[in-house]
């Protein structure tokens, strides 16, 4: 028992130390502040998938009133710009070869004859190059299509629509704002950044600067080294969660809608693992710049594989398994529940259970790097 | 300007590189990690995505409209006996959507004529995951529809030649869809012809800001300057080198490319990799300017990760820049890298030609004309 109480308070003395030199590192502070900033600015307001002033070009072969009326209703989705005319299927494809148009649409001559007999067709041709907007903006033109009215019938006389109607809902998210989505997310990207460049700088510093054999020295063993450096930057991470999800919710009204208790339930042992990972690379670096490559270019996949800016979901199953080893993987699929779907703690306990597991790992791995380094 | 100076420099930089084998790796395994990674993470095919159906029906109709659903490999669809249980399910991203089939649901289908209400199901998506179920929508609509279009078109007898469609509403168009230069809009080449982009204004930028801090430090870099080497000579004898290694890993990286994925530039290869030799002075220069105007190591790094944040959202690497605000917009057609990008892709995807892609040209020549002139004199002004 004494002898926990003894580790303990030797862990919070290496805390103390560590937060004393942090308080007078003008640039991590400014990093604390200016990269919260940067980010709600970027994913709040700037970056979406959500196609807008699409161009598009439309190659009307019928010129009647109902090809017009099915051009305007396209138009009218709101994702695109004011169509453009062209007069021949080259001139379309032309346009779309030098980027200057993302879709054509192809009305055939016999449109409003075909209509009366029963069903009309339309080609949309659309770049392919950017398969996403590409996907869209086919999706948004067939939607128009389905529901397009052929024939001018009292809708009343008739049944509402066809034998069906899908009534869709879009749950959490009623507009499908895919702002929300990245927001929620963002707590997890700013975190990863802090975490990983702190801890990893710190380490290599001393052992450049030579206090890390000083420490060494002293009656603290390794893991307690490790945990006391650690703690401070468990703290001001909580900060950076504060900021950014009150930053979130001033500036753009995505205010968490489940258990806050929950939210800071989670951030616990994802800060653990990421801080972790940041001393295990510099357990693994020799300088502070070998240090700087392996934390970046470990940031940078991570930001791409654990879903925060794409879905997960529809990456290949390797590449959806490696990306179950990043820390930020477990973490933004939690702060999505808490904060968009209003999840409670049950809600968080599995991507607890993950973080908590990849922490552990990672502790495994610092101890049988970190015993036999005094070089 | 002295050839035979400037040889030396050469000679003294190239031995540098690659007696360092920390960067030597980096200068591989980044450009090839990053296409592996990068490349297999664009897919807007939903796949496999699971699919909560609460079916209040239990009739024939209901049970074969899930069945066409299941036959699909898009969704895996899951039975849930209540609504409350897959409402649960969808906050705790257990399903992605939901379709809850009401209890009257093969009654009014079967009854869905002129003057009666039409039979109604509800499509629930996890919109939290709004990337996700942008893409699922048009998906799942579709293929409800087309389903029970099947399923009306059994029971029913079949309809006269030419008569109005199911339901005998006067609705829909048929949509032929053509997707050109990917017709299966796969995201990979999208995405490999990117990744240049981000490599090249990255890696480069990150490794030249690195280098000289660290020389710096050793304090070489002030025994180069009081050699009688000018500094446009000691520019060349830094940038020439580096721009030599990292036109060889634009070529590694068009080689992996076509190896593991098959993506060769549609258009000219040679042009492409001239243009990109061309645009790595432009990252070569920012990161001499970064590193000449840091203290430390850190400082410099912290320049340019500062810069390459807005880079990777910014640029069209990741969210397309039309999408953006107009001010954003603007913004981010000052970083070389937009240009770069869309140049990138226009040779590897569409085969455009340098006529084409003349103002884009221009803009890379610009900002390299500028970047090159502020490195110079910031050079000229630490010595």
């Amino acid at each position: 028992m004494s002898a926990l109480r003894r580790s303990i308070a030797t862990i919070l003395a290496v805390a103390w130390k560590e937060a004393a030199i942090m308080r007078h590192d003008k640039a991590f502070m400014g990093m604390v502040v200016a990269q919260p900033v940067m980010m709600l600015f970027l994913f709040g307001a700037a970056v979406t998938m959500v196609p807008k002033d699409v161009p598009w070009v439309v190659y009307d072969r019928d010129q009647s009133a109902l090809s017009r009326r099915f051009v305007e209703e396209v138009q009218s989705t709101g994702y695109f710009a004011p169509w453009q005319r062209v007069d021949s299927y080259e001139e379309g494809r032309a346009r779309l070869a030098r980027g200057k148009a993302v879709a054509l649409l192809v009305i055939p001559e016999d449109f409003r004859r075909d209509a009366l007999r029963g069903r009309p067709a339309v080609q949309v041709l659309t770049d392919g190059t950017d398969p996403l907007t590409a996907a869209r903006v086919t999706g948004y033109v067939s939607q128009v299509a389905r529901q397009f009215e052929t024939a001018p019938v009292a809708r009343a006389a008739r049944g509402a629509d066809g034998p069906l109607e899908v009534r869709q809902e879009f749950r959490f998210n009623p507009t499908l704002d895919d702002h929300r989505f990245y927001l929620a997310a963002l707590a997890g990207m700013l975190l990863t950044n802090l975490c990983l460049s702190v801890t990893s700088l710190g380490l290599v510093g001393e052992r450049e600067g030579g206090t890390y054999e000083q420490m060494l020295a002293q009656p603290t063993s390794p893991l307690e080294l490790v945990l006391g450096k650690l703690v401070p930057y468990a703290v001001v991470s909580y900060v950076v969660l504060c900021i950014a999800t009150i930053g979130a919710g001033l500036l753009f009204g995505v205010w968490p809608t489940g258990s806050l208790f929950a939210l800071a339930a989670v951030t616990l042992p994802f800060v653990l693992a990421s801080l972790s990972i940041g001393v295990f690379v510099s357990t693994v670096a020799r300088t502070s710049a070998q240090a700087v490559f392996l934390t970046v270019f470990f940031i940078l996949p991570s930001m791409v594989l654990s879903g925060v800016m794409l879905p997960y979901q529809l990456m290949p199953l390797a590449v959806r398994y490696a990306g179950g080893l990043l820390p930020l993987r477990w973490y933004q699929i939690g702060l999505r529940r808490v904060i968009l779907r209003g999840g409670g703690i049950e809600d968080v306990l599995g991507p607890m259970l993950a973080l908590t597991a990849i922490f552990a790992g990672l502790l495994l791995l610092i101890r049988l790097r970190i015993r036999p380094r005094l070089d | 300007m002295s050839w035979r100076r400037l040889r030396t420099l050469l000679q003294r930089e190239a031995r540098a590189t690659y007696r360092d084998p920390f960067t030597m790796t980096i200068l591989v395994a980044v450009p090839v990690g990053a296409l592996l990674v990068f490349g297999f993470i664009l897919s807007i095919e939903v796949h496999g995505l699971r699919l909560g159906v609460h079916d209040a029906n239990g009739s024939a109709a209901s049970r074969r409209l899930v069945a066409e659903l299941a036959a699909q490999d898009t969704f895996r669809p899951e039975p849930f006996a209540t609504r409350e249980a897959l409402d649960r399910a969808l906050v705790s991203g257990g399903i992605s959507a939901g379709i809850v089939i009401p209890p009257d649901f093969d009654r009014r289908l079967q009854g869905a004529g002129p003057g009666e209400a039409a039979a109604e199901i509800r499509v629930l998506y996890d919109a939290g995951e709004a990337v996700l179920a942008g893409n699922a929508e048009a998906f799942l609509r579709g293929l409800v529809a087309s389903s029970v279009a099947r399923i009306v078109a059994r029971d029913a007898p079949a309809p006269e030649l030419g008569a109005a469609p199911a339901g005998g509403s006067p609705r829909g168009v048929e949509v032929v869809t053509r997707a050109l230069f990917n017709p299966t809009l796969d995201g990979t080449r999208f995405m490999v012809a990117g990744t240049f982009g981000f490599v090249l204004s990255f890696l480069t930028t990150l490794i030249t800001a690195v280098s000289i801090v660290n020389e710096r430090l050793q304090g070489t870099f002030e025994q180069l300057q009081v050699t009688p080497a000018t500094s446009l000579e000691i520019f060349l004898g830094k940038i020439l080198p580096l721009g030599a290694v990292f036109a060889a890993d634009v070529f590694l990286m068009m080689v992996v490319a076509w190896l593991v994925m098959g993506v060769w530039p549609a258009g000219s290869a040679l042009f492409f990799l001239a243009v990109s030799s061309f645009y790595v002075l432009t990252s070569l220069s920012l990161g001499l300017i970064f590193s000449a105007t840091s203290e430390t190591a850190a400082e410099a790094v912290q320049k340019t990760v500062l810069f390459s944040i807005p880079l990777v959202q910014l640029s069209g690497f990741a969210f397309p820049t039309r999408n953006m605000p107009a001010a954003v917009m603007w913004l981010a057609e000052i970083f070389p890298a937009t240009h770069y990008i869309r140049i990138s892709r226009a040779i590897y995807l569409r085969a455009e030609g340098p006529l084409t892609l003349l103002p884009e040209l221009g803009a890379l020549f610009v900002f390299a004309a500028v970047l090159i002139g502020i490195a110079l004199r910031v050079m000229d002004q630490r010595a």
